[in-house]
């Protein structure tokens, strides 16, 4: 059997020599898709130290299961998930510890947003494509971590309703009312730093 | 507007909404003028989201990032499924589980019945025997059934101890518990068959 090429070897292959116990072939995986699972820890966590800690557990898990892995996905997408699981999980927990924030209360209790008048927002009409993102990016981290986490998750990771109140254990209704709210507040922010950009 | 036709109307746009909603909501947009402003905002928002995520590149080096992975792998590599040693196999060590109460009821019953026959004493076969064969006449009332003898006993309990491993099996091998990120043992599988 040849000996795999592993810088030049295709995610695939490297998958299935580590599943049978070779470290190298995983550590090239962690290497090409670090940035990629870090990324998405530090989009859900808003924290540098803590996106570095679950995405290293991220990895760490996904040796430990790798042989549970039956290739139906790409691994990046299944490494993705576990990454959100941790994520998520880390948030719970953190979240245990703090009291409601504001935005969970405002969804029970009806909210600004659903009095608010629709607000007509368009963002790409003179923007950078990069700009934009570091826009969004700045609204992003004023966002709750349940209205962040829903958005990350429908609109980044391009999961169903069904998957998110799966992943955030809570029903479809509130996924759906968590996105409607945690939209409509995006768009708020967004236009507010329009308004400061432009002032 | 009520506040279901605003959710019902992110979510025909987001393409979740069922068939025959779908054409309510889509007249809805066309004739009503804040279901097609709403609409309007959020595909706005939907547009702008698009473009993706600011990208967040990590500093730490490949060596370094990598040697941190690894002596995490190295520090929970010594579990094993099996901490301890199996003194008889699974299927008879099953069936032992029930075999030896069983076994011992019965040579306890046996030894009692044995012991009302030989008794001399007038009183003592007349109670001592109908409450020791109570429960084999009347196995319904058993609190147990292991009065019953050990065949019985296997035949009830049998199904039962296979459904629990089947049980734990499918939990990870579906594993469609991807909403339980806090049991490590349910994540890659859920991910295992993404819907989308």
């Amino acid at each position: 059997m040849a000996k795999l090429d592993i810088p030049n070897a295709a995610d695939d292959e490297l998958v299935r020599s580590a599943q049978k116990g070779n470290m190298a072939p995983y550590e090239e995986l962690v290497h090409r898709h670090r940035d990629k699972i870090y990324a998405r820890a530090f989009s859900m966590l808003r924290n540098e130290e803590e996106a570095l800690d679950v995405s290293q557990e991220a990895w760490v898990k996904g040796w430990q299961r790798l042989k549970q892995f039956q290739h139906n996905s790409s691994f990046t997408t299944w490494m993705t998930r576990i990454c959100i699981n941790l994520c998520l999980d880390f948030l719970r927990k953190r979240q245990r510890q703090q009291t409601d924030s504001l935005d969970q209360m405002e969804e029970e209790t009806g909210g600004v947003e659903r009095r608010m008048e629709a607000e007509d927002y368009n963002p790409t009409e003179e923007m950078e494509r990069s700009e934009l993102r570091k826009e969004i990016d700045a609204a992003m981290e004023k966002l709750s971590y349940e209205h962040r986490t829903v958005l990350v998750l429908h609109e980044f990771e391009r999961m169903e309703y069904k998957e998110i109140a799966k992943s955030m254990q809570c029903s479809i209704g509130t996924v759906m009312s968590r996105l409607f709210y945690a939209r409509r507040r995006l768009a708020k922010i967004l236009i507010s730093l329009k308004k400061e950009r432009q002032s | 507007m009520k506040q279901e036709d605003r959710l019902k109307i992110q979510a025909w746009l987001d393409g979740e909404l069922a068939p025959q909603e779908s054409a309510r909501i889509a007249d809805l947009i066309d004739n009503d003028l804040e279901a097609k402003e709403l609409a309007d905002d959020l595909r706005a928002i939907q547009k702008a989201l698009e473009v993706g995520e600011k990208q967040t590149v990590l500093e730490d080096s490949r060596e370094f990032y990598w040697s941190q992975v690894e002596r995490q792998i190295e520090a929970e590599e010594p579990i094993t499924e099996n901490t301890q040693p199996e003194l008889v196999s699974g299927s008879l060590g099953n069936a032992l589980r029930w075999l030896i109460p069983v076994g011992s009821l019965a040579a306890i019953s046996a030894l009692m019945l044995n012991f009302d026959s030989i008794n001399t004493t007038p009183d003592l076969p007349k109670t001592g025997g109908s409450k020791i064969e109570n429960p084999q006449t009347n196995p319904i009332n058993s609190p147990s059934g292991l009065a019953e003898g050990a065949g019985t006993v296997m035949e009830e309990e049998s199904p039962a101890t296979p459904e629990v491993g089947v049980f734990s099996f499918e939990g990870t091998q579906n594993g469609g518990n991807f909403a339980s990120p806090e049991d490590p043992n349910t994540l890659p599988e859920s991910i295992e068959n993404p819907e989308r």
